[in-house]
């Protein structure tokens, strides 16, 4: 009613029907009345690909089910409608590393997976996946919560024709500290990650509580990073702005975000991880692990742990990493058989060349203890950079 | 003779929609202070002429002269006339007050002297002054067409045109409303020139007729020419029930009946008649005990019969064809239905049209 | 006292309309005065949300919003009322022709016409790259400005505008324009007498709806924008996503309500649509 736009609207209308099922779900619960409904139904929550129709298809052919997925673009997003008690309507829920580990496990939002099924997967991922793998691991080391797929480093991109690979390796998130490059970058909208980067760019750790002297130098940052921006956008307007010259590099972004632009002819395009920053180790990039685990869902589909099992076959492997939307690296590709599907554009889609390396500079995805705080103040930086 | 200058003057005018001329070569004075009605069937081109004289339509050909001035491309709004339309055309936003105004504000006029205009005219057309502040459209029918009215009057034209507004009105209010404007165009002066396709509302207020058909006029004359001496069986068949009898001269150079070959006596007969039809009104028709008692008599079988308040209506057949008897209520008559009748009628009476 | 036959007629639509807009409405309201970052209908009620906004920077969003939505109508206004015009009376047979053309752009998503005019506007795009193949021009791209916005926002609402006046002007009687016409006045004196105000409620119903929907818009903003503006729309986008706020989304959707709800009361009140039909 207020919010007019097509989008808002649609999410607006999600929301409170949600809240209205939450509303009426309070009152009236019927215990085991859908049981038996359940054997042939499959619910998704995930970032965008696990959705899409070449990895769904088949599954629902092998199986004869009803598989539903919806896609978010943000990890708090689903983490909440989890806590909203959406818990007895989803099977799966694919989020980012930490997630699992430290909030939904502790919290009883997702349930653990059979170790003795599962573990043998990770012996064929590659090195870095070997288990006890960390961040499917619950903190007692003895639950397996999730199963890993997707990766990737996740700092900033540059059209490398305005920028060479090698200066913004360098120079690294001090691109942003430089006033010649205002009005010569963009944002993409992915807030989360936003804060992150300001983090990195006011020159400490994200992933830590911050003190009073970090939030103020915070604060200032956000404000001129978002003052200085040509473009705040999606992933298809950065690559169109990279592509058409309108900006030459971008906050936020990496392989999953570049790889788009990259499989369509602009080998420039290029997600950069800075050689050196403020994170633990002089780390100066950001990395992310998608783990996808089985939602506390008091009638669990059977058939959520079947479709983990069934998406780490070569073949799917292969199919996730280049559904359709973004393009990534697969831990599946330490499996000889699934890396030899994989082209040399494809390979060069995902920056193959350069992914280890930038994995080794990167630390990985964490929970922000002030993350709230930090975002509230972004969220405001954001809207005073329109104001004057 | 300056005093007897029409007012308004046709000279073959002619408009053309595509091929088809809907005014055909009219010719027509119409007098100052005259109430001139110009009466047709729908589609006879009544409306396009009014339109040219109002100045909202433009003619193929022909002249218009006002008072001797041609006014062919004088726009409506530059011409001293004004109409009253059929929707008559209110202002629905406005009030009754407003609505009598607006040709003085149009004209620049002030407020006062606007309003006190405007309450004269209310008071001529006997809408109370309460109603100035009125909505117009919380105004009955019969307080509209005087609003209507009182708005042209407003204007103060040397002609009011008038397309057909009380078609629209109920029978009795309409017979009123009929008379008030009569009543008002003696007030006022004015020329009235008024559409209508209702024979029996011009005859009311009209001071002459004239028939419009398929563009053209058949007959321009005062009601009562109209009435006694239409000049074709459409005029007469025009003005109401009408009995029509085809006729031709016979050899003998006297009139027959075309069907049946009888002798019909008859008015004069004008020099070059040689076929047409005999219009007798049905008032003119009796019922008779002999033939004799008139100058022509039928004998036919009483069919049906038809009260219309102070007159009955009668149904006669006679062999194929049906006449039509009118007799007033207090006139004494026991026939009954199918009863065999004599009806006659006088020589006199009866009226010979060519066409 | 029993109620009459066409009110239990209606009893089934106003359950239907009570459980499909006033309760996710009151649920949208409740939820308000609901605890910062809660998710539950069950928190006990504060008014900390709304002292949130206040002290915080929203007014800038709030203010683009209806700045955005009141330049968007008037240069709409400014648009479609000749063109309205021309439709109704002046374009004839091809009138059907040009309202086709105006509406079909209605069958495409609201988005991917946006991105067709991010191509249009680009740098190097169809728009900046013709100028400088065709005549060595180079200028700087218009794109994720303000203006940019606007002319979105225009060429998107621009049939929610042109379509009610349309029928509002051809819901002036031909009549009435030559009575007045006959009347002596000239033609503009009949367009400001009789068919401005008559054609009032198709204008007034197309000020309300693009006002209300301009108001609510974000698209424009984020895709022609760039995000160079944020209006409330987008702030209560962030505040049920990112944010995870969902009280305070829904306080900022309530204060938006409130504040377009007032403009458009006081807007009827001085244009009584009721009063333009002559029913009052």
């Amino acid at each position: 009613m207020a919010n007019g736009s097509k989008m808002s609207r649609r999410n607006f209308m999600q929301q409170s029907a949600l809240m209205a099922a939450a509303f009426a779900g309070a009152g009236s619960i019927l215990p085991g009345s859908a049981q038996a409904a359940r054997e042939k139904e499959l619910n998704i929550l995930c970032w965008e690909g696990y959705n899409s129709a070449q990895v769904l298809d088949p599954f629902r052919t092998k199986t004869g089910a009803t598989v539903k997925a919806e896609s978010l673009t943000n990890d708090p997003t689903m983490i909440n409608r989890l806590r909203a008690g959406e818990t007895n309507v989803w099977d799966l829920i694919n989020v980012n590393n930490p997630w699992a580990r430290k909030v939904m496990f502790p919290e009883k939002l997702i349930k653990p997976l059979d170790r003795a099924r599962f573990e043998p997967f990770f012996d064929k991922m590659m090195p870095e996946f070997k288990p006890p793998y960390k961040w499917a691991m619950d903190d007692s080391g003895t639950e397996l919560l999730g199963m890993a797929q997707r990766f990737g480093p996740y700092s900033f991109v540059v059209n490398t024709d305005k920028v060479s690979r090698a200066t913004a390796e360098d120079q690294g998130w001090n691109l942003w500290n430089d006033a010649a490059n205002d009005g010569k970058y963009g944002i993409l909208e992915s807030d989360d990650w936003n804060v992150f980067c300001i983090c990195c760019i006011a020159g400490f750790d994200p992933f830590k509580t911050h003190s009073d002297e970090e939030v103020a130098k915070f604060t200032e940052t956000a404000k001129r990073v978002f003052k200085g921006a040509k473009v705040v956008g999606d992933i298809a307007t950065m690559n169109q702005s990279l592509v058409a010259g309108e900006i030459d590099f971008h906050l936020t972004g990496g392989t999953y975000s570049a790889s788009p632009a990259r499989a369509d002819g602009h080998p420039e395009i290029r997600g950069i991880t800075p050689k050196t920053g403020p994170m633990a180790g002089g780390k100066g990039g950001i990395s992310w692990i998608e783990i996808t685990s089985t939602v506390n869902n008091p009638e669990l589909s059977p058939l959520a742990a079947d479709f983990l099992e069934y998406v780490q076959s070569p073949e799917m492997s292969h199919t996730v990493a280049f559904a359709e939307g973004t393009f990534n690296p697969v831990s599946q590709m330490g499996n000889p058989d699934c890396f030899k599907l994989f082209t040399k554009e494809e390979l060069d889609a995902i920056q193959w060349d350069s992914l280890a390396e930038e994995m080794s500079r990167s630390v990985e995805y964490d929970i922000v203890p002030d993350y709230d705080k930090l975002l509230d103040i972004m969220t405001a930086a954001k809207r005073e950079a329109s104001g004057g | 003779m300056p005093d007897t200058q029409p007012i308004l003057s046709l000279k073959a005018v002619r408009k053309m929609f595509g091929p088809q001329a809907a005014v055909d070569s009219i010719d027509l004075d119409i007098a100052e202070g005259e109430f001139f009605t110009i009466v047709g069937p729908s589609g006879s081109g009544k409306t396009t002429m009014l339109r040219m004289l109002a100045g909202m339509d433009t003619p193929t050909s022909g002249d218009i002269l006002l008072r001797g001035e041609r006014i062919n491309d004088i726009p409506a709004n530059k011409r001293p006339t004004c109409m009253v339309f059929q929707s008559l055309a209110l202002f629905p936003h406005r009030t009754v007050g407003q609505n009598i105004e607006f040709p003085l504000k149009i004209r620049g006029e002030a407020p006062e002297r606007r309003k006190a205009r405007a309450l004269q005219l209310m008071d001529l057309l006997r809408l109370p002054q309460s109603y100035y502040g009125k909505n117009v459209l919380k105004c009955s029918g019969g307080e509209r067409q005087r609003v209507a009215l009182a708005r042209a009057l407003a204007y103060d034209p040397q002609i009011l045109f008038f397309d057909e507004p009380l078609s629209a009105i109920d029978y009795k209010l309409r017979k009123t409303l009929e008379k008030e404007l009569k009543d008002i165009h003696r007030e006022t002066r004015k020329t009235f020139v008024y559409i209508t396709h209702s024979l029996e509302e011009a005859m009311v207020m009209s001071d002459r007729i004239g028939v419009m058909r398929a563009g053209r006029l058949v007959q321009v004359g005062t009601p009562q020419q109209i009435y006694s001496t239409p000049n074709t069986r459409f005029v007469s068949e025009f003005v109401g029930d009408v009995n029509v009898l085809p006729v031709s001269i016979g050899h003998d150079g006297k009139l027959h009946d075309a069907t049946t070959g009888l002798h019909l006596k008859a008015p004069p007969i004008p020099r070059d008649f040689v076929q047409g039809h005999m219009v007798i009104r049905p008032e003119f028709l009796r019922f008779l005990e002999s033939p004799e008692q008139a100058d022509n008599a039928v004998s036919g079988r009483l069919y049906n019969e038809y009260a219309l308040g102070s007159r009955i209506q009668y149904q006669v057949r006679v062999g194929d064809s049906v006449f039509v008897v009118e007799k007033l209520r207090q006139q004494p008559f026991t026939g009954r239905l199918d009863d065999e009748v004599i009806i006659g009628w006088d020589a006199r009476d009866a009226i010979l049209v060519t066409d | 006292m029993a109620l009459s036959q066409g009110t239990r007629s209606a009893i089934p639509v106003i359950l239907f309309l009570l459980a499909g807009f006033a309760a996710p409405l009151m649920a949208v309201i409740w939820f308000s005065f609901m605890p910062p970052r809660s998710f539950s209908f069950a928190g006990t009620p504060t008014l900390e949300n709304y002292a949130t906004i206040f002290e915080s920077t929203s007014y800038i969003s709030f203010l683009w919003s209806l700045g955005l939505a009141v330049v968007t109508v008037v240069l709409l206004a400014a648009i479609c009322y000749p063109v309205a015009y021309g439709l109704v009376r002046v374009f004839g047979k091809w009138a059907t022709l040009l309202t086709l053309l105006f509406t079909i752009p209605l069958f495409v998503s609201e988005n991917i016409r946006l991105y067709g005019w991010v191509l249009f506007l680009i740098k190097n795009g169809v728009l900046l790259g013709s100028l400088k193949s065709l005549f060595g021009l180079q200028l700087e791209s218009m794109l994720f400005t303000v203006p940019a916005i606007v002319l979105g926002m225009v060429y998107v609402y621009l049939p929610f505008m042109l379509f009610p006046m349309t029928l509002g002007i051809s819901m002036v009687p031909n009549e009435t324009r030559d009575a007045a016409f006959d009347l002596g006045a000239t033609r503009w004196q009949v367009f400001k007498e009789v068919e401005l105000p008559l054609s009032m409620p198709g204008v007034v119903i197309g000020f309300l709806l693009t006002f209300v929907l301009a108001v609510g818009s974000i698209a424009e903003a984020k895709v022609l924008g760039g995000q160079s503006v944020i209006p409330i729309t987008h702030d209560i986008e962030i505040a049920f996503t990112y944010s995870q706020n969902w009280p305070l989304g829904s306080a900022l959707a309530v204060l938006l309500m409130l504040v377009v709800g007032t403009l458009v009361v006081l807007a009827l009140r001085r244009f009584d649509l009721d009063t333009f039909l002559g029913r009052r």
